[in-house]
């Protein structure tokens, strides 16, 4: 159980940010989880100061578009790209772009976290 | 052999590079230089630079983007050279062999003369693993004379 | 206009032993922008979580990080303790806090002889690391292993304390406060260390904030925020007040982990006073639900926070680890531009980056 998610659409997501942003909270990080046909995107946020923290949930199609929360808090370029290149998630304009490679290299796996990739990836890991 | 060869074997200087280690093996051959370990008293001293350097110690695993640095870091160095693997993962990619971006061991890359095992690997065994890195040195050099 | 350069900090680079690496763009001496390369340290923990089996994974998350390892063992067990969930005996809680805050006294030591490393104090750096090989024993002693303790198991820990170690402990203990107190006096107040450290890299309170910054990099800048506040495992019953240091700067920084360092060891003190008798750990048998739990515990880096996710089976649906140094990176796109080149070092280091840690 995760305490105080909130599940919205992708729509609202900026606006609801930015409420966060307005009343001066951390942002923690965001966990993004394969569901098959979706992808499930959890922003962690926690008020500061203090230790309370709460969550933004959406779920988008794979081929959906994600704005990027970097407009408001700059410290999402990590995670925004993270997230784009182990899960294919199409977030746009991220703040700071590195195109698909701050992790992985030319010749990685191509979206590695994705659940249809899990084979492929364990024999690659076995050698 | 003169007095080049008799320095390289009594004060081989080291150049430490970390591929994809988990920092338990760096800091235990940092370890290695400090009051309790000193391994200054063997002559060793750590470099910064590659072209200084004679033996190499590597930590942690190859990954896809280490492994052309660790190509560029190994060609460097000038020869003689000795490479060292420190650590179960630079030895065969050990607790991280099946993670996805993980080639595998230091030898897919570059040649290994050492393997010195341990998770992390005791600064005890790392001074032990350069003194078999010499051993080796200076009986190449014997019989390249 | 000077003519700008762009300079390389990395991948291989004597200050810092990790790799990562920071193309740094400079006007004369005057760094103008910096952007963090990273993806050297990249291995894919989070997905090899998914293909090995709870209790293997325990092994798996402490090789995130060699030298905050004990805590992410600790924080990975306490997150899949959270799924069933499964409550700890008492016993459990204090052995499972004495050895964070012993890993997090090593940590702070190790930074600080790196710190001083860093701006050419070798003797110094030489001291600390000397006082830290006895925590390393102390570790030893109790947990088998100098760096990867692998210490906790779902359900508690794998080790106890018997009276004789536990003597021991604060025998050193109280040894190790003695000397790193003398040297954190001659780090805090010696006039080369200020000259180097005072006023640079400076983050306000705002920025802080707003950068997401984790730890001591954001309490060193006036931002009351700990984990520990939460009163997880032991923590409730201990006195603690986290530290906080308003200035923002590399000083501050560090003399927020100095002072973590000592108040680490009166934690440990204070918890093997207080430590109850009973069970140390509970038998937990099968797999765990479907679920999703979250934890964010205080590593000596920062918070870290973990995520995960179980499906009924063997194994885990998803694990996300959101390290402290993953949440400080960004603080360097603010703190390095308009710093001095030689100041670069000393910056990055204050953050006290672990590359392994944000990279997994």
């Amino acid at each position: 159980m995760i305490e105080n998610l909130k599940e919205i659409k992708k729509d609202e997501l900026l606006s609801e940010v930015k409420k966060y942003a307005d009343a001066k909270a951390r942002f923690v990080t965001a966990v993004c989880n394969d569901l098959g046909d979706k992808l499930e995107v959890t922003y962690y946020f926690n008020a500061s100061p203090g230790m309370e923290m709460s969550a933004l949930r959406i779920a988008v199609g794979k081929d959906e578009e994600v704005p990027s929360l970097t407009g408001i808090y700059l410290t999402a370029v990590l995670i925004e790209n993270e997230m784009k290149e182990t899960f294919g998630l199409k977030v746009k304009d991220i703040a700071i772009d590195f195109g698909g490679h701050m992790f992985l290299a030319q010749d990685s796996p191509v979206l590695p976290m994705l659940k249809e990739k899990k084979e492929a990836a364990g024999e690659k890991g076995g050698e | 052999m003169g007095i080049i060869h008799t320095s390289r074997i009594k004060s081989p200087w080291i150049i430490h590079f970390d591929n994809s280690s988990c920092n338990g093996c760096d800091i235990e051959a940092l370890a290695c230089l400090t009051p309790l370990y000193d391994v200054e008293r063997f002559g060793i001293v750590n470099m910064g630079n590659p072209k200084h350097a004679d033996v190499l110690v590597i930590t942690g695993p190859v990954n896809y983007r280490t492994a052309r640095v660790l190509k560029n870091l190994y060609a460097q160095i000038p020869d003689p050279k000795m490479v060292i693997a420190v650590g179960t993962c630079a030895c065969s990619g050990g607790v991280f062999h099946n993670c996805y971006n993980i080639l595998g061991g230091v030898d897919k890359v570059v040649p290994v003369d050492v393997y010195v095992p341990g998770c992390a690997a005791r600064p005890e065994a790392i001074i032990d693993g350069v003194v078999l890195a010499l051993q080796k040195l200076a009986q190449a050099q014997g019989v390249a004379k | 206009m000077a003519p700008r350069t762009i300079a390389p900090f990395g991948p291989q680079h004597p200050v810092l032993p990790e790799p990562i690496q920071l193309k740094i763009t400079y006007e004369d001496e005057k760094v103008v922008d910096v952007l963090p390369a990273i993806g050297y340290g990249h291995r894919g923990i989070e997905k090899a979580c998914e293909l090995n089996e709870y209790p293997k994974n325990i092994y798996l998350c402490e090789r995130i990080c060699g030298i905050c390892s004990c805590i992410h063992g600790i924080t990975y067990c306490e997150v899949v303790e959270r799924l069933w969930p499964v409550e700890i005996p008492p016993r459990a809680k204090f052995l499972r806090t004495i050895w964070s805050e012993m890993s997090r006294t090593h940590s702070h030591l190790l930074w600080l002889g790196l710190l001083a490393d860093a701006f050419g104090f070798e003797s110094m750096f030489m001291q600390f690391w000397r006082i830290r090989e006895k925590v390393l024993d102390l570790l030893e002693m109790t947990a088998g292993q100098r760096v990867t303790q692998s210490i906790s198991v779902i359900g508690g820990v794998r080790r106890d304390l018997n009276g004789e170690q536990k003597k021991k402990c604060i025998e050193v203990l109280k040894e190790v406060r003695k000397e790193s107190e003398a040297l954190i006096g001659v780090l805090a107040n010696d006039y080369t260390v200020k000259a180097r450290t005072v006023g640079k890299g400076v983050l306000s309170k705002d920025q802080a904030i707003a950068l997401g910054c984790a730890g001591p990099t954001l309490r060193a800048s006036g931002v009351c925020e700990d984990c520990r506040m939460q009163k997880y495992q032991a923590y409730g019953d201990l006195e603690f007040e986290p530290i906080v240091e308003t200035a923002g700067d590399s000083y501050a920084r560090a003399v927020v982990r100095a002072r973590e360092t000592l108040q680490a060891i009166d934690l440990q003190l204070e918890a093997l006073g207080k430590l109850p008798a009973g069970d140390i750990n509970v038998s937990v048998k099968g797999n765990p639900p479907a679920n999703e739990a979250i934890f964010r515990s205080e590593q000596p880096r920062g918070e870290v926070f973990y995520y995960a996710k179980g499906n009924g089976t063997r194994n885990l649906e998803r694990l996300r680890v959101r390290t402290p140094t993953y949440a400080n990176i960004p603080s360097l796109l603010v703190m390095l531009p308009g710093c001095e080149l030689a100041d670069v070092p000393i910056i990055a280091l204050s953050i006290d980056p672990c590359i392994s840690c944000t990279e997994r």
